[in-house]
């Protein structure tokens, strides 16, 4: 069953990319990026409910903290302040 | 363990890619979200290799210090390339 849930994060993971690719403007890139950065975090804890290693959930804590800063700097340069 | 193989082969090809997106690119905001991507992927590799302390150095050094940096010094400077 965590199979299934792992191939459901890899397909997300692949749309969040593929919009990121071949998103027009740079706004459409940056938010692919969250997006991705959000399914990377949900897919860092099943990676850990499945190697039973509960330790490995502080790095999916630090990860979802500091992307939101470095893509809260991204959208403040967009916005034009900064 | 045949399919922890394809998520890593998966994952590689998709690291290519955005590193091709991230050094191709004229317009520099859109390099730095490719090299944020390829900070994304690699914490995840390094994660899945059963490394997690590196993984969350990845992070925090990919995702927040890099692209922080470098918005910063896009703003100072010019934001695309000739």
């Amino acid at each position: 069953m965590t199979i299934f849930y792992l191939i459901m994060i890899a397909l997300a993971i692949i749309f969040a990319a593929a919009r990121g690719l071949l998103g027009p403007t740079a706004s459409d890139r940056i938010v692919a990026l969250d997006s991705l950065t959000t399914i990377t975090t949900a897919g860092l804890v099943l990676l850990a409910f499945f190697f039973q290693r509960y330790i490995y959930v502080d790095v999916s804590l630090v990860y979802g903290v500091l992307s939101f800063v470095g893509v809260l700097t991204l959208a403040r340069y967009m916005e034009g302040g900064l | 363990m045949e399919w922890m193989t394809f998520l890593v082969i998966g994952l590689i090809i998709l690291l290519i890619i955005a590193a091709v997106f991230a050094i191709t690119q004229k317009d520099l905001i859109l390099a730095v979200i490719g090299a944020s991507a390829v900070s994304v992927v690699l914490s995840i590799l390094f994660y899945i290799l059963q490394a997690p302390d590196v993984a969350l150095t990845e992070a925090a050094i990919g995702v927040a210090l890099t692209t922080i940096i470098f918005v910063i010094t896009i703003k100072k400077t010019k934001r695309y390339e000739e």
